[in-house]
């Protein structure tokens, strides 16, 4: 395979989106993994699609990459559907570092996946840049869990591609490693690389994201900058004692158990400042961030 | 065809550091045929039979397990899904796992000829040598089909244990080890049912200078066809499975 997009086609690209759902469904035996989303990933951008586990960001995923064909709707990948081997020339996945070939060493590895493309990335920077210097002649089966997460990740980058979909990128790793490898796509970016990125971290798309688009059941529930969507699902709990609760503003949702309230609210500060200025009697009281899959129970009452 | 071969190399890399299948399909047979032969066979009639069914013997086991195992595994295999995401045909890595296969066939079948050699007064000439590899293929076609068809069904680990059920009984019922006609009586009567039987009936006439009958080519091609469209079958289910 030695395709490359022409320059007039490339040229033609410009300001379009690089990659494309449109009206997308998608369904596996009783689940609706996908159910009418829409959403385009523009030339340049971090596009982080957020949502809890079961979402549809892996269906999405496998529909851009080539790997499924969608029941009903689009996909397009640079314009040509991304079941065309051409159409993956500029794009670059991860795969899952659990597979990769265990008798193979790392430099066997990235020869063999750079013969698929026509330029790829020279093989020193790409092992420098992702902190691999000194590994290549040990075998995957032998490398750390960070390494292969490391190797896996640079294998997105080894075809010089301009468009990279990473899936749950750092789940599992360290602090240091997620930071560096935070950096990693940071540069990407900054050099004109389009990224997709699935996390089900609002803090991971807020440390990169410039767009956000949410998930759940399916469909696309919310689209926006990082800030507008971190006050919708960024949700914190506040429970106390308290017999009676007057209205409070800034309340998601508001349980009540033998005498024990628990609230839902983006902003926790302004919450507990009412019910001091109100008087409330309350006692015991504890604040605590909440994960996104419990906010998105708090927000839609249905997982 | 340079993406072919990076494929091929990386597979044939990975496949030879597996000791498993390296043992299994090349080294064992051989081991077999040094219980077997060298104390049996006197004359380089009787060696150049043997060492033509243990041939028969060494190549199918490197293809049904390698194509098996090799497709099973991948099935189930999150690297083969990556794979999928980079910008080649599957027909190449199709292509990339038959030549694969057939090298180790290949390797396991020199290995037998030199240990045949070395070990019985086995001797055959350029002729002979040009009609046994062509027997060879004849046979190893619809044996590895059948490889293709138990990789599509069974499950990775199912895979070596189903492949074995095929193994070890169309060897022994298709006069591998024990000549067709020193078979017990019922035994011969099911030999005839066997794709070996028919392997060995195109083999045994290339390295004893005898004269090939068409119907055991015929009978070669039938099982091709069969095992060929079970193939056909799995692999579409699978991919209906995985890649839709």
């Amino acid at each position: 395979m030695t395709q490359t997009l022409s320059a007039p086609y490339t040229v033609a690209l410009e300001g379009r989106a690089v990659a494309r759902l449109d009206q997308v469904s998608k369904r596996f035996g009783q689940t609706q993994a996908l159910d009418g989303v829409s959403l385009e990933v523009r030339p340049g951008e971090l596009l982080a699609l957020l949502g809890p586990n079961g979402a549809g960001k892996s269906t999405a995923i496998s529909l851009l990459s080539g790997l499924r064909r969608p029941d009903s709707g689009t996909v397009q990948l640079f314009g040509l559907d991304p079941q065309e081997p051409k159409a993956r020339v500029s794009l670059g996945v991860t795969p899952q570092e659990t597979g990769l070939p265990g008798e193979l060493r790392v430099y066997e590895v990235l020869d063999y996946v750079q013969a698929y493309y026509p330029s790829p990335m020279p093989r020193a920077e790409l092992l420098g840049r992702f902190g691999l210097e000194g590994l290549e002649r040990r075998q995957c089966g032998g490398l750390s869990g960070g390494q292969k997460r490391c190797l896996a990740v640079a294998l997105a980058f080894a075809g010089n591609p301009k468009l990279v979909i990473l899936d749950e990128p750092t789940t599992g790793l360290d602090v240091e490693a997620r930071r560096s490898l935070w950096e990693g796509v940071r540069r990407y970016q900054a050099e004109g690389g389009t990224v997709l990125l699935t996390t089900h971290y609002l803090e991971e798309a807020e440390a990169l994201a410039s767009r956000v688009v949410v998930i759940d059941h399916g469909r696309v529930i919310a689209e926006g900058t990082v800030g507008e969507i971190k006050a919708r699902v960024g949700l914190r709990q506040v429970r106390f004692c308290a017999a009676e609760v007057p209205d409070l503003t800034g309340v998601s949702k508001l349980e009540r158990e033998n005498g024990t309230i628990t609230l839902y609210t983006p902003d926790s500060d302004a919450v507990v400042r009412q019910l001091v200025q109100k008087n409330v009697p309350f006692s015991d009281l504890e604040v605590q961030s909440v994960s996104l899959e419990e906010a998105f129970v708090a927000l839609t009452g249905s997982r | 065809m340079n993406l072919i071969l990076a494929q091929y190399k990386a597979s044939v890399l990975s496949l030879s550091r597996n000791p498993g299948y390296f043992i299994g399909s090349i080294v064992f047979p051989a081991i077999f045929f040094l219980f077997f032969a060298p104390s049996s066979v006197k004359t380089p009639f009787e060696a150049n039979f043997v060492m033509g069914s243990f041939m028969i013997f060494a190549m199918m086991g490197a293809l049904l397990f390698g194509f098996a195992v090799g497709i099973a595994q991948d099935r189930a295999s999150p690297w083969a899904v990556y794979e999928r995401t980079l910008p080649g045909s599957p027909l190449t890595r199709l292509v990339s796992r038959i030549l694969n296969g057939f090298t180790f066939a290949i390797s396991a079948v020199i290995v037998m000829a030199v240990v045949a050699h070395l070990t019985t007064p086995a001797h055959l000439s350029l002729a002979a040598w040009g009609r046994l590899a062509l027997a060879l293929v004849a046979g190893a076609i619809p044996l590895s089909l059948l490889g293709f068809t138990i990789g599509y069904f069974a499950s990775p680990k199912g895979a070596g244990t189903l492949a074995q059920l095929f193994y070890l009984p169309l060897s022994f019922l298709g006069g591998l080890w024990v000549p067709p006609q020193n078979l017990p009586e019922v035994v011969q009567k099911i030999s005839q049912f066997t794709p070996t039987r028919h392997w060995g009936e195109v083999v045994w006439p290339a390295v004893t200078g005898q004269a090939w009958k068409a119907q055991d080519f015929l009978s070669l091609a039938v099982f091709t066809v069969i095992f060929g469209a079970l193939a056909i079958w799995g692999y579409r289910r699978d991919q209906g499975q995985r890649f839709s």
